[in-house]
């Protein structure tokens, strides 16, 4: 028994000895080497057939090896890496990626934002791609038109049953994907780009060092913190993040990074009792990083977020961002390398300093009764944010967001956790016309509001969808899913899906003001990749 | 005195009561008593890999057969001798023949070989001979780095050709093919987009009904999706499309009447038949004509309907507990049966649409399986 119980003891100190040896471990080359040829060919000059011809982002590549895995029988041979994988995808994104303005329109879906609603009504796209998955799965490969025709090949090969589909029978679905969509697509996303070109030769930047944060989290609101990366091994980090909600509620941990293509950063980190991962995307010139991070478990619970690489000085955010005219509110300033004065655009004036430092101050403002509507200026000593604050003599409407969103079912034994929702509500102000939705509206902010759901219509009210279809936090906006799987209480042993009103109420002086948004609580989805 | 053939019919009886006895436990817990003025059978699949022989006279199961696959789709055909079920399963992949008094599997196919692979959805027909069986098939080479399409065929099969079969014939045919039937001349009708005939020798290829191609200015496109080759029972393939009737040359989809129309194939004659007959109210999956009565159409997913085809309107509706994919009838016609989804198939008098009785298959979900009636 005491042999057994030292077992653990001696892999750790054998691992110590062997674990030297990594590093000089096998390369991501190497590793497509020994995984890939085989199926794959290598011509003249060592390209693999099929693999070549092709640029995708990380995911998109780690898709590619996760499906030779299931569905070729791929076994990965790890040679003496730790995580062969990582060091395929990792070689594979580097050396054949896409550029900063290739991925840029389409990060929602490396970010995991999983109730955008993509804009991509072109037929090509429509009739071909996004009807099945988000287009941006596709918008995010690049390809020569063989390796275009081939995807199609692919997919009617995998899926016959694409051409029977809605969107695949109402027409020759092969040979539309083939003289139509290939030739559209090679157009549009083509291996070879003046993008790419010059991104692949640019100099990287690195991305040790501190970096301030400002972010925003449904549910949970305003965030300010910190960011401190230092570089291990080549584009690979430790990384400390801490910071706080305007709530005062601390968020704070570690973990590692790794940067693929020259910007890609995607950190995973443990932030309180959450795993997180962060998808950022590296500015060229090195000085910020933006995108989003997301619980593991839970990606549609998530913050916004940028980092500013902290250097000289910068006024980054005023939260809330915004006062209605004639009252005073207390504000914070986030930055970094803040002295002087803080001081204000006519109407405003800061009354009282709360507290003061060089990241930040909190101050209480006072906005003129007869101020005009409008964003105003904050300068800290030689910094100045704009827009900073919106001044707005009330609020004429409110916009939930999002404006349509999918929760589903899960839990329950099965296999998929619950997909939750959060939602906001945005004030609007209507502008010099008087009316609402038109071009001259302004949009104020993120109000605090009282949530509630109600039956969307009224196959809604007779499904009695709001007993069965979850619950919404009456504070936060943030949505419960229910639990997976046929309820015998509800007529016909249904799934708990519902069809849900998110209304908010939002007090704005005397009144209430009501916005509304539709909410679908559906079945679960049993393939969730990462890029969907 | 009883002699010992007596006796063993005595024992034989006893064991029938305690096998129906132990079958009750799972089966007819809410069978309604035997209806006698019933009879038929029907053979119908459900997961993992059951074949269930079910006798319509008292709507229990005679005999549960195991399929040598996996069930999926499990489309159902009954050899014109009335002895081979023929199923669709092995996830869309090859086709098992088993004796239905036996369980013995006597046919398969081997559609699937080296680097080819096969699909074929609810695609399979018997000659009326019942000598061969055409599968349409949706072929892809799986090269060494890459996949490559194939076209579309019907593959021709000899079913006495025993264990792994392969095809005898091939002929060229359309795409997106979803049902098949032939008639009794032997011609072999395929419902895809369009309708086709096919002279299962020659593989010439005719159009006899018109549905994605049509353009007829009064109507906006045609729309069919079905897996269920149906309508045996009362001597058609049939299935049911939705299309947009306009009101006038501005061709108004706001303003346009929505309808449920079928395209139909008269088994004994050939005649093809397409015709709107329904307002488009509710979703259905499925839908034929009550044997005997052409003027009645049986449609069926949340809820079972009949619809007067003539006039058009709505004659009888009866609340599901849950959704059923697929309707079929007695052979005379007086219940009609939905099925499909979970693993419960439900009776209901034909004319009165009452429920009669239910029939609980053990095992998994139907799922998209397609039920057979027959006589013998």
């Amino acid at each position: 028994m005491r042999l057994l119980k030292l077992i653990p003891a001696l892999i750790e100190v054998l691992s110590f000895l062997v674990f030297p040896a990594c590093a000089v471990a096998a390369t991501g080359a190497e590793l497509i080497q020994a995984n890939c040829v085989g199926c794959h060919i290598p011509d003249g000059e060592g390209r693999l057939s099929h693999i070549a011809n092709q640029r995708k982002t990380p995911e998109g590549w780690l898709m590619t090896i996760t499906r030779m895995q299931l569905i070729h029988q791929l076994n990965i041979n790890a040679l003496d890496s730790a995580d062969p994988v990582s060091e395929m995808v990792k070689h594979l994104a580097d050396a054949q990626g896409l550029a900063p303005a290739e991925s840029q329109p389409f990060r929602y879906i490396l970010e995991r934002r999983l109730n955008t609603i993509e804009n991509l009504d072109d037929e090509h796209f429509a009739g071909v791609c996004s009807r099945c998955h988000t287009g941006a799965r596709a918008a995010l490969q690049r390809r020569n038109e063989e390796e275009w025709t081939r995807l199609i090949h692919f997919h009617l090969g995998q899926y016959p049953s694409i051409e029977y589909s809605s969107g695949g029978r109402d027409r020759e679905w092969f040979k539309f994907a083939l003289n139509e969509v290939v030739p559209w697509l090679t157009e549009h996303f083509p291996l070879e780009s003046p993008a790419w070109s010059e991104w692949r030769e640019a100099a990287k930047p690195v991305q040790t060092g501190a970096w301030r944060v400002i972010g925003t989290m449904p549910g949970r609101g305003e965030f300010a913190g910190y960011i401190e990366a230092e570089e291990t091994a080549k584009d690979r980090y430790t990384v400390k993040f801490r910071g706080e909600f305007d709530s005062g509620e601390a968020l704070q941990g570690e973990g590692d990074a790794i940067v693929y293509t020259g910007y890609e950063w995607r950190a995973s980190l443990s932030l309180g009792n959450g795993e997180y991962r962060q998808v950022l995307a590296g500015s060229a010139d090195g000085a910020t990083m933006q995108g989003r991070m997301y619980l593991l478990d839970h990606e549609e619970t998530g913050m916004d977020l940028t980092a500013t690489r902290i250097a000289g000085s910068r006024l980054l955010a005023v939260t809330p961002n915004r006062i209605r005219a004639g009252t005073s509110a207390q504000v914070r300033l986030s930055g970094f390398g803040l002295e002087g004065e803080i001081t204000s655009d006519p109407g405003l004036k800061v009354i009282s300093i709360v507290e003061q430092g060089t990241d930040g101050a909190v101050v209480e403002i006072q906005s003129d009764a007869d101020a005009a509507p409008g964003v105003r200026t904050i300068k800290f000593g030689g910094s100045a944010l704009s827009p900073a604050l919106t001044v707005y003599p009330k609020i004429d409407y409110i916009k939930v967001l999002p404006e349509v969103a999918m929760a589903r079912v899960g839990g329950n034994g099965g296999s998929q956790t619950p997909v939750n929702a959060a939602f906001e509500a945005w004030g609007w102000s209507n502008g010099a016309d008087g009316a609402a939705n038109t071009e001259d509206d302004l949009r104020i902010g993120v109000f605090p509001a009282t949530w509630s759901v109600h039956a969307w219509d009224e196959v809604a009210e007779k499904g009695d969808d709001v007993r069965y279809a979850g619950v919404i936090d009456p504070a936060t906006g943030v949505f419960t899913s229910p639990a997976a799987g046929p309820n015998p209480d509800r007529p016909g042993g249904v799934n708990n899906f519902g069809n849900l009103a998110v209304v908010a109420e939002v007090k704005d002086g005397e009144t209430t003001v009501r916005g509304e948004a539709h909410l679908m609580v559906t079945v679960q989805r049993w393939n969730n990749p990462p890029l969907r | 005195m009883l002699s010992v053939k007596d006796l063993k019919q005595h024992l034989w009886s006893l064991a029938a009561v305690l096998l129906v006895g132990a079958c009750s436990q799972s089966t007819s817990e809410q069978t309604p008593p035997a209806n006698p003025a019933i009879t038929g059978y029907m053979v119908a699949v459900n997961r993992p890999d059951n074949m269930h022989l079910i006798d319509l006279a008292t709507n229990s199961i005679v005999r549960t057969c195991k399929l040598p696959a996996y069930a999926a789709p499990g489309t159902v055909l009954i050899s014109p001798d009335r002895t081979v079920a023929y199923v669709l399963a092995n996830r869309f992949r090859e086709v098992y023949g088993l004796n239905i008094d036996t369980c013995a599997l006597v046919f398969s196919t081997r559609q699937n070989h080296d680097n080819l692979r096969v699909i074929s959805y609810g695609t399979i027909a018997l000659s009326p001979d019942g000598r061969e069986l055409y599968v349409h098939q949706n072929p892809t080479l799986i090269m060494n780095d890459h996949y490559e399409v194939q076209d579309t065929q019907i593959a021709v099969f000899d079913t006495a050709a025993g264990l792994e079969a392969a095809p005898v014939r091939s002929l060229p045919a359309p795409r997106q093919i979803m049902i098949m039937n032939t008639d009794a001349k032997g011609t072999l009708y395929l419902m895809g987009p369009d309708v086709h005939a096919m002279d299962v020798q020659s593989g010439a290829l005719t159009t006899v009904i018109q549905g994605r191609s049509q353009d007829d200015p009064r109507y906006g496109s045609r729309d069919a999706l079905t897996i269920w080759p149906i309508g045996a029972v009362a001597n058609e393939l049939i299935r049911l499309y939705t299309v947009a009737k306009y009101k006038d040359e501005s061709r108004n989809l706001e303003t346009a009447d929505w309808l449920w129309g079928y395209d139909k194939i008269d088994l004994t004659t050939g005649a093809a038949e397409s015709r709107e007959f329904a307002p488009l109210e509710a979703v259905y999956f499925s839908g034929m004509h009550r044997p005997g009565h052409p003027d009645q159409i049986y449609m069926t997913f949340n809820q079972l309907k009949r619809f007067d085809v003539n006039a058009m309107t709505e004659t009888g509706s009866a609340d599901l507990d849950h959704s059923y994919y697929q309707v079929n009838f007695s052979p005379d016609g007086n219940r009609v049966y939905v099925s499909g989804a979970l693993h419960d198939i439900l009776a209901f008098d034909a004319e009165t649409l009452e429920q009669v009785g239910k029939i609980t298959l053990p095992g998994g979900d139907m799922a998209l399986s397609t039920t057979a009636v027959f006589k013998r």
